[in-house]
């Protein structure tokens, strides 16, 4: 786990509770402790993210759903993206729906990686420990 | 008053019969016209005749006397030629006289007299010869000279200046007739032409008005095909846009239950996580402190939580496969269709090929029949369709027999039906139209499966235009048939641009 991965928090929007505290639960599980800022709507992680009272400049990866009672994962995806000082963050989609023109939206808008959540919680751990992995081998670019 | 098929042709009919017989009548008046006209015409010849005849018979009695007279004069035969020549021709002028006088509608009456009084003239005339030629010169005069000579002349004269006046006035009431007939002829050509005038502008009108009437009518009628495809045209689209609206519904449906799903799917796996440090804990407590151990806690971790663990999972994963039928299923019929010419016989073979290993293990033969067409259709829902079905009867052969699938397929109008057919375990009649439902299956239910495979044949047949129909008893084989367009039908295919939520 370099530095870099160390100081990076991670913006959860998950709207489903039970979701977050799995994902939370195998990130730990794969040795990602770093710090995890979970929002259940769309409204209120925009807030925290490019609001007036938006934190410090600091690293920030974002875990992201598409399905949130509030708006669409791809309106968030879109606002992040036309935001200068959060676009190099990573955005993981993490999300139920697997329709590839969903897929290919969402890359297109910027998305990262785009992962299925797996009914099988085998792979599903699987897949967040491996996110897990990956959080800690790439390089979270510090906003300018 | 509005003219409808039936009024118009008696009308016209009617119309028609007037004009003919109007043409007939002046045709009539018009052969009878000529006919009097001819008939005009030989009644002045024959006038005339009579004419020429009664002064010819005129003439030779007047022959006759100047021979007479000269013989008496002269006492010289040859004065007397005139008379013998006149007395020879006489008989015969008198008789066609006669003859045509009747002819020519006179009486016999007058005609009789004259031929009388001729032949009186004839027997004075020959009488006062013989005098002559006896020598009795002067009684032969005293006969000439007496009036009954000269009257009878006279006589004879006024008589013929009768028959000839009588013809002329028979000419002229003729001639009268004529020109009355012409007169009204005339006029009843004139009527006739009014008429069929008449009648030709009726029908006319008659045929303008009909004409506009059922112009008015197929207009009519284009209009109300016009609104009828526009309404079909409509309804397409509704029941479109409803198909559309289903496929959307499930769609939001299986991945909003799947959510929940990976909730009791991950924390069933935490509670199994669980209960290996209980059941360590459970050992440890069982040989430090037995006493603390209960029948009711040991059988809780050793069995109770193991088994409601293996139940919840065994049923969500029943979940999740049926969940992800229903999202396949959704996709399929989301999915836009590409039409292309595919030749069926090599898409069955290709199925064959996929399906070789389950074929050789079944110890099953599947045979394709020759000849068969090529369509343009989506080759991927195709083979989906197909490999469903054949896979089907692998799957539920009957182990009594060898496993015998055949496929064979027959050209209708615009269409072909595709059998498959296979020698299996066969299906209840009572079971055919469940069959084809999602998530339902029949007969023994030894084989993996969900009961899908025939609610996908069924949408994707339907969605390419065509049908699946079952035949099939129980022990005897199933065969089904497929009907599909050799052309795909026009279809609304969604927007690309439509997407779940």
């Amino acid at each position: 786990m370099n530095a870099a991965a160390h100081a990076v928090t991670i913006v959860m929007i998950e709207d489903d509770e039970g979701h977050a505290r799995l994902i939370e639960k195998n990130l730990q599980r794969a040795g990602v402790y770093n710090e995890v800022r979970h929002f259940t709507d769309g409204t209120s992680a925009l807030e925290y993210l490019i609001g007036k009272n938006r934190p410090e400049h600091r690293p920030t990866l974002v875990l992201l759903d598409l399905n949130l009672p509030d708006m669409s994962g791809f309106d968030i995806l879109v606002k992040l993206k036309a935001d200068p000082q959060l676009r190099p963050a990573p955005v993981i989609v993490l999300t139920t729906t697997d329709d590839e023109r969903e897929v290919r939206r969402c890359y297109e808008l910027g998305c990262n990686v785009y992962i299925t959540k797996p009914v099988n919680y085998d792979t599903f751990a699987q897949a967040v420990r491996q996110l897990g992995l990956f959080l800690a081998v790439i390089q979270v670019p510090p906003p300018p | 008053m509005p003219i409808d098929k039936a009024l118009f042709s008696r009308l016209t009919l009617l119309l028609i019969g007037i004009g003919f017989a109007a043409l007939l009548a002046a045709g009539a008046g018009l052969v009878w016209q000529v006919e009097t006209t001819r008939n005009y015409a030989s009644a002045v010849s024959s006038a005339q005749e009579v004419r020429v005849t009664t002064l010819r018979a005129l003439s030779l009695l007047q022959d006759a006397e100047i021979g007479q007279r000269g013989f008496l004069l002269t006492g010289e035969e040859s004065y007397l030629a005139p008379y013998h020549a006149a007395v020879e021709a006489l008989p015969q002028a008198m008789a066609r006289l006669a003859k045509l006088v009747l002819e020519d509608g006179g009486r016999p009456g007058p005609i009789a007299e004259l031929r009388e009084l001729a032949t009186a003239k004839l027997a004075e005339l020959a009488r006062t010869i013989a005098l002559q030629r006896a020598g009795e010169r002067d009684q032969a005069l005293a006969i000439t000279r007496s009036a009954d000579g000269r009257s009878s002349m006279d006589t004879l004269r006024e008589m013929v200046a009768g028959v000839e006046a009588r013809s002329a006035m028979r000419l002229a009431a003729r001639s009268a007739g004529l020109e009355a007939n012409g007169r009204a002829l005339l006029i009843g050509a004139a009527l006739a032409f009014v008429l069929m005038l008449a009648v030709t502008v009726g029908s006319a009108i008659l045929a303008v008005r009909y004409t506009r009437e059922l112009e008015q009518a197929q207009a009519e009628v284009t209009a109300a095909n016009a609104g009828l495809e526009a309404r079909v045209a409509e309804r397409t689209a509704a029941l479109a846009a409803v198909n559309e609206e289903v496929q959307r519904f499930a769609y939001i449906v299986s991945h909003d239950l799947r959510a929940p799903l990976v909730n009791v799917m991950g924390f069933t796996a935490e509670l199994e996580a669980a209960v290996a440090p209980l059941s360590a804990l459970l050992a440890a407590a069982e040989a430090e402190a037995p006493g603390l151990v209960t029948a009711e806690a040991r059988a809780a971790v050793a069995e109770d939580l193991p088994e409601a663990i293996g139940f919840i999972r065994s049923s969500t994963e029943r979940m999740d496969r049926l969940i992800n039928a229903i999202l396949r299923l959704s996709r399929e019929g989301r999915r836009a269709l590409r039409p292309e010419p595919v030749a069926l016989d090599r898409l069955f073979e290709g199925i064959a090929a996929s399906l070789r290993h389950q074929l050789d293990a079944a110890g099953a033969s599947l045979e394709i029949a020759p000849g068969l067409p090529t369509i343009r259709s989506d080759r991927l829902a195709l083979e989906q369709l197909f490999g469903n079905l054949i896979d089907n009867a692998v799957k539920y052969l009957d182990p009594a027999r060898p496993g015998r699938i055949t496929i064979l397929a027959r050209r209708l109008a615009g269409r072909v039906r595709i059998e498959v057919a296979d020698n299996g375990r066969g299906i209840d009649p009572r079971d055919h139209a469940r069959v084809f439902e999602l998530f339902r299956r029949s007969g023994r239910q030894d084989q993996p499966g969900e009961g899908i495979g025939l609610a996908h044949v069924r949408a994707l047949a339907r969605r390419l235009g065509g049908e699946v129909t079952l035949e099939s008893a129980p022990g005897a084989g199933s065969r089904f048939q497929v009907i599909l367009p050799l052309e795909p039908p026009p279809m609304p295919t969604p927007s690309p641009e439509e997407s779940p939520r």
